[in-house]
């Protein structure tokens, strides 16, 4: 899921290079190693969590605490958070923030105009980039060997998912709020596939997080209806479409805590526990004996 | 009573809304859509046609006879022929009230919520308006006030959608301020069916004394004509018709206003008479808009009130333009 | 008044206070089926107020009587049977027909769905003639005249048949000839038994054209009787601040104001 706060350019550049001048702060020394990683973005959030030394995060976005996107809420109660503000890290002045491509961009470009060192991580992830962002990640935090093995573990149990895929592969579609599904090119379309799914959103052409109507949900009988959770406790229309009789008539939806909250928004090493339960879900289905075509 | 211009409306409704079953994105050829809806096979033909097509061709004809009826009611009883429930502000008041029930989780997201919030907004409005009007029937007085209203019930909406934490909430503003019939279920309509039928008693039991108020409250008071509840009735009938179809189906403007004046020519006019035919007109219509809502723009479908709103709003312009007597009192 | 006929309308200690204002004190008035009364007075006299006493539209004190029953008593639908009253500002919302317009004074005397009125049909175009505006029947009464939509309006009122007929002011804006037409039309109800009590600014012709009139003053009957004995040079300078030249013929009295009151000196 796309997780972007969108912050306007409440700090004009020429405002904030006055501010920077008056700080007079010299830009960080990067050879010394990161001595605080700062992080704006709830999957960066959560890359940082995995690896971090706990003393060496200065703060994790707002976002990392909400337990329906971020795996690592728990762990992420801890720490200070950010609003994704440059003057946030301004004020704070870590080695080094990380954040994703396409979030905070007005602030991204800010801080780097201004010497603080941005790692920014690609918003398009795929289960196949997941070893890399983690190996990339533990360069950047200077925790080289440890994100190693996990990059390595999360490579080998997707190997062996992938080896695994004989047989029928069920149709699923995941269906959000509003009835906006997951198509190709997302992260949830590559941990379906790796799970021995096909998706049916991607077959319907659909790309990115777009619409599916409910009739066609209901023409397509899918063999899985991934439900998600709502957001927040606060109701929304967009969540009611989740309820209507004719899903629950499929016969095909499961409930929004079928995969673990959080382990598919963003990819990480926890996202192998979408994959677990994916795959457990399609031998149920698949000892159902009822699979589709 | 059964003129033939109802007749000709009535068949008009049925036809609109079997035309509105048909379509839809799931490709069912026409005898199997329509024998689908009779069939409890539990096929995905049935599912489609009776949990998704069915609730939402039932809400077009209910909630557009609603409109339609409140709004020829609302003419009579202001003698006002700009008097429409989305232009004088009873349609987003109703939003309103609909939005800050169901938004702040008093009811727990509740379905319930919903008419429960609407129904306290229109009356509410409702309320204001004929405080306001009384013995200030200018068309164009009344008509500023509801703008007014309307306005700071739109101003209110958003301002509480964005205060949600929802993140959602904010996209759903278009809906309260401009309808849709989307996704509807057969729970919506059970929830708004009994509000608008009362509703539709009430108003029509007020035919009389809105036929006699065509001539003012005196004259209407001398042919025994009790003023103080054909108000009541009138308050309380478009308050419920258009508290329950806002709650099901958000603020969709101007039925109220069209079609009173397209059937108008077609009766001698008395706004008793008036009220069957703007009921059937106002069906005919919204499922009309509704079923171009979904062939304009397939995928991402319109919201119908912009429909409606691209028929009426010119049509209410030509009405200032042509209406500039001003309704005494 | 007119001893034989039976009292259609009586009043006594009639008051009316309109906010915190008195607009009639102590009214007793009385008036029988078979006359026309000319109620008169400058503006501001309290004649609509007490037409829409009559007609149970304000709250009063006092008591007030309609072919003998207490208003208090009377419910709207049993009143609208008994009352008729047109009132001085002439709507007409729609572009409804005239004889639509005419027809809905029949509303009191029709039962479900329009049902029942068997003299509907015949009362409504007896008082289309006397208001003369047969000719008008299928017109959009929105699209006349003023004047012909104030005899469209009193035609209505006529077909209510209602024992009372109530008009305020039902000749302003008229022509010369549609105004006797229509106090004509008037004679002409009182004389099949009802009692008709209207509203006028011009002396003459309610000197002329009423059995008696009633002149009020600050909310006070300064006058009822003949018009003949009520209408004197002394009165009118009294209550209207005018001053008439007299004249009679054998149709009755003829006032013409010459000047005001002031313009003695």
């Amino acid at each position: 899921m796309a997780v972007s706060a969108h912050v306007s350019d409440l700090i004009k550049p020429g405002i904030a290079a006055f501010i920077a001048a008056a700080l007079a702060y010299p830009a960080p020394a990067h050879a010394a190693g990161p001595r605080g990683v700062m992080s704006l973005n709830v999957c960066t959030d959560q890359l940082v969590l995995s690896l971090a030394e706990p003393a060496d995060i200065v703060s994790l976005s707002e976002l990392s605490v909400d337990p329906t996107l971020s795996f690592m809420a728990g762990e992420a109660a801890s720490y200070p958070k950010n609003a994704g503000l440059a003057e946030e890290v301004l004020a704070a002045r870590p080695s080094v923030v990380v954040t994703g491509t396409y979030s905070l961009h007005n602030t991204t470009a800010l801080l780097s105009g201004l010497g603080t060192r941005v790692e920014e991580f690609p918003y398009q992830q795929s289960i196949d980039t997941i070893p890399a962002d983690i190996r990339r990640m533990g360069t950047i935090l200077g925790k080289e060997d440890e994100a190693e093995a996990l990059a390595r573990d999360f490579e080998a149990e997707l190997a062996t998912a992938r080896a695994d895929l004989g047989g029928v592969h069920p149709r699923a579609i995941v269906f959000g709020p509003n009835g906006v599904v997951a198509g190709a090119g997302t992260l949830q379309h590559t941990v379906l596939e790796a799970a021995g799914f096909r998706n049916l959103a991607a077959e319907r052409g659909m790309t990115g997080m777009a619409p599916y109507p409910l009739e066609l949900l209901v023409a397509d009988r899918p063999d899985l209806v991934l439900l998600s959770a709502p957001m927040t406790d606060a109701p929304a229309l967009a969540d009611r479409i989740a309820r209507h009789p004719a899903i629950a008539a499929s016969g095909a939806a499961l409930p929004s805590g079928a995969i673990p909250a959080g382990s598919w928004d963003c990819g990480g090493p926890f996202t192998l526990e979408a994959l677990r339960a994916l795959r457990s879900i399609r031998d149920g289905l698949l000892a159902e004996d009822q699979p589709s075509k | 009573m059964i003129s033939r211009l109802n007749i000709i409306l009535a068949a008009s409704v049925l036809i609109l809304a079997a035309l509105s079953l048909l379509v839809g994105p799931a490709a069912l050829g026409p005898g199997e859509s329509l024998s689908a809806i009779f069939s409890s096979d539990g096929g995905t033909a049935a599912l489609i046609m009776r949990e998704i097509r069915l609730p939402r061709a039932l809400l077009g004809v209910l909630i557009g006879a609603s409109l339609g009826l409140s709004g020829a009611a609302l003419q009579g009883f202001l003698r006002n022929p700009l008097a429409e429930p989305g232009i004088i502000g009873v349609s987003s008041s109703a939003s309103l009230g609909a939005v800050l029930v169901f938004y702040s989780g008093l009811a727990g997201a509740s379905l319930l919520a919903l008419p429960a919030g609407a129904l306290v907004g229109a009356l509410a409005a409702m309320l204001a308006l004929i405080g306001f009007s009384r013995g200030n029937t200018a068309t164009l007085t009344l008509i500023l006030a509801g703008v007014a209203l309307s306005s700071l019930a739109g101003a209110l909406t958003s301002l509480a959608l964005n205060l949600s934490p929802n993140p959602f909430a904010s996209y759903e503003i278009i809906f309260w301020l401009l309808g849709s019939l989307k996704d509807r279920s057969m729970e919506h309509v059970w929830i708004a069916l009994p509000l608008m039928l009362a509703g539709w008693i009430m108003i029509a039991v007020s035919a009389r004394a809105l036929d006699a108020l065509s001539f003012g409250e005196e004259a209407a008071a001398s042919l025994g004509v009790d003023v103080g509840r054909a108000r009541l009735l009138v308050v309380g009938g478009v308050a419920l018709s258009v508290g329950a179809a806002t709650a099901v189906a958000g603020a969709i403007g101007f039925v109220g206003l069209v079609v009173p004046h397209l059937v108008r020519p077609f009766t001698d006019r008395m706004p008793g008479g008036l009220l069957l035919p703007s009921a059937l007109g106002g069906a005919a219509l919204l499922t009309a808009a509704d079923i171009a809502a979904r062939l304009i723009r397939p995928a991402g479908e319109l919201n119908v009130g912009v429909v409606t709103a691209l028929i009426g709003a010119p049509f209410f312009l030509w009405l200032v333009a042509h209406s500039r007597r001003e309704v005494q009192s | 008044m007119n001893a034989e006929q039976p009292i259609a309308v009586s009043t006594a200690g009639l008051s009316v206070t309109l906010g915190p204002r008195p607009v009639l004190a102590g009214i007793d008035f009385a008036m029988a089926r078979g006359e026309v009364v000319g109620l008169l007075g400058p503006n501001g006299a309290g004649k609509s107020t007490l037409i829409r006493a009559l007609a149970g539209q304000v709250a009063f004190d006092g008591s007030i009587a309609i072919e003998g029953r207490d208003q208090h008593d009377l419910t709207a639908d049993a009143r609208s049977r008994i009352v008729a009253h047109l009132p001085q500002g002439r709507m007409i919302a729609w572009p409804l027909a005239v004889e639509t317009v005419v027809g809905l004074g029949r509303l009191p005397w029709r039962g479900f769905a329009g049902r029942g009125d068997a003299d509907g049909a015949r009362a409504c175009r007896e008082a289309m003639e006397l208001a003369d505006v047969t000719h008008l029947a299928g017109r959009p009464a929105t699209a006349l005249s003023g004047g012909e939509q104030a005899r469209v309006l009193a035609a209505r009122a006529i077909a209510q048949a209602t024992p009372v007929l109530l008009a305020d002011e039902p000749v302003a804006g008229l022509d010369p000839a549609h105004q006797m037409s229509l106090m004509l039309a008037f004679r002409r109800i009182a004389a099949r038994g009802r009692a008709v009590l209207v509203s006028l600014h011009d002396l003459t012709l309610a000197a002329r054209w009423c059995d008696r009139v009633v002149v009020l003053h600050d909310g006070r009957i300064a006058a009822d009787g003949a018009p003949a004995s009520v209408l004197t040079a002394d009165l009118l300078e009294r209550v209207f601040d005018i001053l008439v030249r007299l004249d009679h013929d054998e149709c009755g009295p003829i006032l013409t104001p010459i000047g005001l009151s002031a313009d003695r000196e």
